[in-house]
């Protein structure tokens, strides 16, 4: 390839095979070890989103081969939690990651090996992947769409794509980093004059050294986590200055995501109408007044509804067991069961629970939050609270549960 | 100091071996099989809206923060003095990173009518209060550094 770009053009382009500091990149964090540093810690970090976020499509998609425990009750609530924690920790990491190594995205001539060729090709799902998981997730936290398709959805294809390129760029970088992260910390390399280059990197003392570019990218990070994790962790709420949500404020001083008014239920709940029904395969399907699910003998339990979005809150609930109403219905053992809302649209109108999760001696069909009867944003007449469970699948304004 | 404890490049960092074709080909799968879930969900995923994001968000960077940034970088190491540099960059950094976060939060994007849950703060305000906060320890940091090491 003796391709030759104009001049003011190849002033800014790299040579491949030359150290990260080169040409007019001559800041002294163009550095193998900050990049290896930087890439171990961006790999951890989206590993740990990807694991949790696989846990919790399996939640929502659920395979039949590989039923969902309903214990330990807090299970979702802790993975999800790390899942945004880890994910929002994670973007100073990959600006600064992208920063150090941009010497080699201006690389030219573009590749001079058939691996090469295969590496760059990949370095653009990495790139691409990674800021665009970064950046639907914290906008999905903020409740942001400026997008046509769906979140979930795209963010779960796309974390394929991402993962998929993380491995092979692992491959490619893989004796770099075990070299890089072996050297010993020492400036010497940074301040010594580099032979390609005949210059000086910066001596110690102007402008950031290695460990500051780390400890401010650790500072950063620790900053965003420290002023969000108050919408999960309820003692430090004060301090979740850029928390989308407070784990205090909404109806009954618990926050909800969608509210009555918003799924269109209003009437249908405060109907003299509403009835559950109990039906599918059922011995004897029933029909129950409010006043008739009120009269049955009520259990309470403290469990958290915690939301994908990394906000959630513990609670003490009351209802009936749903297991005793299946019992009542003359349902066999070893029931599937659908819950309905009376919800007329939306993706979450339904919800099913295996047959561990159904028998599960928590899982309620709650009528009362706190003491208090449940408020229409968080469900009246009825929703489901059970234990290791997504907050959206909580189903609120339920009217059926059909035994499939 | 010598040159010397500079390692050369070794053969192992450009020969590609077995793990890098192993790794290559293990990944590509795996890109594989999600894009294909993309293109087999395409009601949800919006391949045509998707993509635009997808590779709107790395050109957005690559042409246009990216070189901001580098240059932003350069006029800072011209306009402030050695001493007080380091503590400036990493000031600037973090507020970056910050603000970028809050974005969304301050425009108030995502705000729910008819849900007192949504979005329950000022977050004008907060930003204000983290930057402020920020460039507070910042401002500590240099008036530590200016006395303590004079005239370096």
């Amino acid at each position: 390839m003796s391709v030759k770009l104009p001049e003011p053009i190849q002033r800014y382009t790299t040579e491949h095979d030359e150290p990260l500091r080169q040409g007019p990149y001559r800041s002294a964090l163009r550095d193998e070890r900050l990049a290896a540093i930087l890439g171990a810690s961006l790999g951890i970090l989206f590993s740990i989103c990807f694991v949790t976020g696989l846990y919790s499509h399996v939640h929502q998609h659920p395979l039949s081969w590989l039923p969902i425990p309903a214990r330990p009750a807090g299970l979702y609530r802790f993975t999800q939690s790390l899942h945004v924690v880890a994910g929002i920790a994670s973007m100073p990491v990959l600006v600064a990651k992208l920063w150090v190594v941009w010497p080699r995205f201006v690389a030219f001539p573009v590749a001079k090996r058939a691996s090469q060729v295969v590496e760059r090709i990949g370095l653009f799902p990495l790139v691409a992947g990674g800021i665009f998981m970064t950046f639907s997730g914290i906008a999905n936290i903020a409740q942001w769409y400026p997008w046509r398709f769906s979140f979930t959805a795209s963010h779960y294809w796309m974390a394929w794509v991402t993962m998929g390129a993380i491995v092979s760029h692992v491959g490619s970088k893989w004796f770099i980093t075990r070299r890089a992260l072996k050297r010993p910390s020492r400036r010497p390399a940074l301040a010594a004059a580099d032979p390609v280059l005949r210059t000086t990197a910066e001596g110690p003392g102007e402008g950031l050294s290695r460990r500051g570019l780390l400890t401010t990218v650790a500072a950063a990070s620790g900053l965003l986590t420290l002023t969000t994790i108050g919408q999960t962790i309820r003692p430090l709420r004060h301090l979740g200055l850029l928390a989308p949500r407070d784990p205090t404020v909404g109806p009954q001083g618990f926050p909800v995501n969608r509210g009555a008014a918003n799924a269109g239920v209003v009437d249908l709940a405060n109907s003299p109408a509403y009835r559950l029904e109990i039906s599918g395969r059922v011995a004897r399907p029933m029909s129950l007044t409010l006043d008739q699910l009120r009269a049955l003998p009520a259990h309470d339990t403290v469990l958290p509804i915690a939301c994908v979005e990394g906000w959630s809150y513990s609670a003490p609930w009351s209802g009936v067991r749903v297991r005793d109403l299946l019992d009542m219905a003359g349902a066999e053992p070893d029931r599937t069961i659908l819950l309905e809302s009376l919800e007329p649209q939306g993706a979450y109108r339904t919800s099913t629970l295996n047959s561990g999760q159904a028998d599960d001696r928590d899982t309620l069909l709650a009528t009362h939050l706190d003491g208090e009867p449940l408020a229409l944003d968080h469900g009246f007449p009825c929703r489901l609270i059970a234990p290791n469970r997504p907050g959206v699948l909580q189903t609120k304004w339920v009217t059926k549960v059909v035994v499939l | 100091m010598s040159p010397a404890t500079l390692e050369p490049e070794r053969d192992d960092d450009r020969r590609a071996g077995p793990r890098f074709w192993i790794s290559a080909a293990a990944g590509w799968a795996i890109i594989g099989f999600g894009l294909r879930g993309i293109f087999e969900k395409s009601l949800d995923t919006r391949p045509g809206n998707l993509a635009r994001f997808v590779v709107g968000g790395a050109l957005l960077h690559d042409l246009l923060v990216a070189p901001l940034v580098i240059l932003l970088g350069v006029l800072l190491a011209r306009a402030v003095p050695g001493r007080a540099r380091a503590i400036v960059q990493a000031a600037l950094a973090v507020s970056g990173i910050v603000a970028l976060f809050s974005y969304p939060l301050v425009r108030a994007y995502g705000l729910a009518v008819n849900n007192p849950t949504s979005l329950p703060h000022n977050y004008t305000a907060n930003l204000l209060v983290v930057l402020g906060v920020v460039w507070a320890v910042a401002a500590g940091m240099v008036i530590v550094r200016l006395r303590t090491a004079p005239g370096r």
